[in-house]
């Protein structure tokens, strides 16, 4: 009686306390996101590190230099793109509310109104949309990171975090494993070590692909003379990461813009072609070269992934959505295939 | 006489069981061209377990991926079911090296005897070491290679022995059977 008493209480501890670890993540929810971004950001700097160590710097060295070199870079971009950039979300709110625009926008609706019989009567109130689209994307641009925490604390937070999983990143890890069981202690190794291979591989080339994607797109907007080619590009850049449908969604976003800002079909045909051209590159030259190690992920787990992402973190989670997939089905399986080796299972 | 062993006598008891950390790594011939400066290095990466008495450290077949150095204690190295004893390890001694170069199964079942502290040094840690070190890495990876190959020759005057004996027991085996026929 008292054992299945004390077996009970047992029971009932362990899953109140289940219950708050889960209450205290979702809690600190916001928290985590950065500290995830501050990990992925210092992983995927991990390489140069090694290199400046290599060429002889000490660990904290190298990290100061690299992060003078981004400091340099994150200057430069605020000093250049930044003003670009807030000039171009004024004039795109703006020019949606000019009346040319409102002209355009009527036509289309009419368009629309004809094609679809269903639709006849209705006010579709197209700009109006638009506008709360763009307002939405212009707020969440800017404030990716102000929806979770205050942009200030981001700022602050997310480079000091970086900085030191970067210089102490690998102490952490040995810490880490040396709290692991001597009977699983040799496995765990093996098993980040793998895990570290394969992953490595993928984020880092991710990071890299959409890097050139948003340059090639940048560029080609800008030759191209399109409006808001930095906004785009952007877009066009974070969203190859996502397969089948990013590709598409950078070009119909720049297509639009084209058409909106009273393109002939000739600019419209040249924008396409020059998103044909850039995916073509990606896949022949880039993508080859860059993502040596793809990690499989089925269509419909990718769907389901940002999906998920974007319900629990916004904007930033269906962006690290597909990555933090690719992470989960690499540790399942290495951590299965572990298991058995060593048999656990 | 080396200078450890004065450096040795001046701090230490005669039966004093712990070493200093690198007194035990100076003494393994993997370490052996590091300087000081390196061995700080190759410490930074090297995992102290402890184990207690009959822990098992690792198990014969299981992938194995690095070596152990004894800083004290005492370690069975055992083969098959029936853990046939095939040598009792102390201090300073190391083991399982060969899977820090091929990580296969391991050979033989590794024991703690006694109360034990090991050093770890695996795999992926010297992929590291030559990746940001590679001095040292060359270094522990050219006496790895010189203790294999001279195992390896060590292997092939046994095999050259035992086939020459062989051939011996051979000859002789079939004179014996034509006496036999005779």
């Amino acid at each position: 009686m008292e054992t299945t008493v004390s077996r009970f209480l047992k029971v009932v501890l362990v899953v109140a306390a289940l219950v708050a670890v889960v209450w205290l993540l979702s809690a600190i929810r916001s928290t985590i996101v950065l500290l995830v971004i501050s990990a992925l950001l210092a992983y995927i700097l991990d390489p140069f590190a090694s290199y400046l160590e290599f060429k002889g710097l000490s660990r904290t060295s190298a990290t100061i230099l690299i992060f003078l070199a981004l400091g340099g870079v994150v200057f430069s971009l605020f000093y250049f793109l930044i003003p670009a950039l807030s000039h171009e979300i004024a004039s795109l709110q703006k020019g949606l509310d000019g009346k040319t625009t409102s002209q355009l926008f009527d036509n289309i609706e009419g368009f629309i109104k004809e094609t679809i019989p269903l639709l006849k009567g209705q006010d579709l109130n197209l700009q109006a949309e638009m506008q709360k689209g763009i307002q939405n994307m212009a707020e969440s641009l800017f404030a990716i990171l102000v929806n979770l925490v205050p942009l200030f604390t981001s700022v602050i937070i997310i480079p000091f975090a970086v900085f030191f999983l970067l210089k102490d990143g690998r102490d952490m890890k040995k810490h880490l494993v040396s709290l692991v069981p001597n009977r699983y202690f040799e496995m765990t190794l093996n098993l980040l070590h793998k895990m570290d291979i394969q992953l490595g591989g993928y984020l880092r080339g991710q990071f890299v692909d959409s890097t050139i994607i948003g340059v090639l797109a940048i560029g080609a907007l800008w030759i191209l003379d399109v409006p808001y080619f930095v906004l785009i590009g952007i877009f066009a850049g974070l969203a190859n990461m996502i397969p089948y449908v990013g590709p598409f969604s950078g070009a119909v976003v720049a297509i639009f813009t084209v058409l909106f800002s009273h393109g002939s079909g000739q600019e419209v045909l040249y924008v396409a072609l020059a998103f044909l051209i850039i995916q073509l590159i990606d896949n022949v030259l880039v993508q080859p070269l860059v993502l040596a190690r793809s990690v499989d992920l089925h269509p419909l787990t990718i769907i389901f992934a940002i999906i998920i992402g974007g319900q629990f973190f916004g904007m930033i989670g269906m962006l690290v959505a597909v990555p933090t997939a690719g992470i989960i089905k690499v540790t399942a399986i290495e951590a299965y295939n572990s298991a058995r080796r060593f048999n656990l299972i | 006489m080396s200078d450890e062993a004065l450096w040795a006598n001046i701090f230490k008891q005669k039966n004093v069981v712990k070493e200093n950390m690198f007194t035990v790594l100076k003494r393994i011939p993997v370490f052996q061209d590091l300087g000081y400066k390196e061995l700080r290095a190759v410490e930074r990466i090297l995992h102290r377990r402890h184990y207690k008495q009959d822990e098992i450290i690792f198990r014969e077949n299981e992938p194995g991926v690095g070596m152990y150095i004894i800083e004290h204690g005492k370690v069975h190295i055992t083969v098959g079911r029936e853990n046939k004893l095939l040598v009792l390890l102390s201090n300073g001694d190391f083991f399982g090296e060969m899977a820090l170069i091929l990580s296969g199964k391991r050979t033989a079942s590794a024991i703690a005897h006694e109360e034990t502290s090991l050093l770890g040094f695996f795999q992926p840690d010297l992929f590291n070491l030559m990746e940001t070190n590679p001095k040292i890495g060359n270094k522990i990876m050219f006496r790895l290679s010189q203790m294999i190959a001279e195992r390896l020759r060590l292997g092939t005057l046994e095999n050259r022995q035992l086939k020459a004996r062989l051939n011996v027991l051979q000859s002789e085996l079939e004179t014996l059977k034509k006496g036999k026929k005779d």
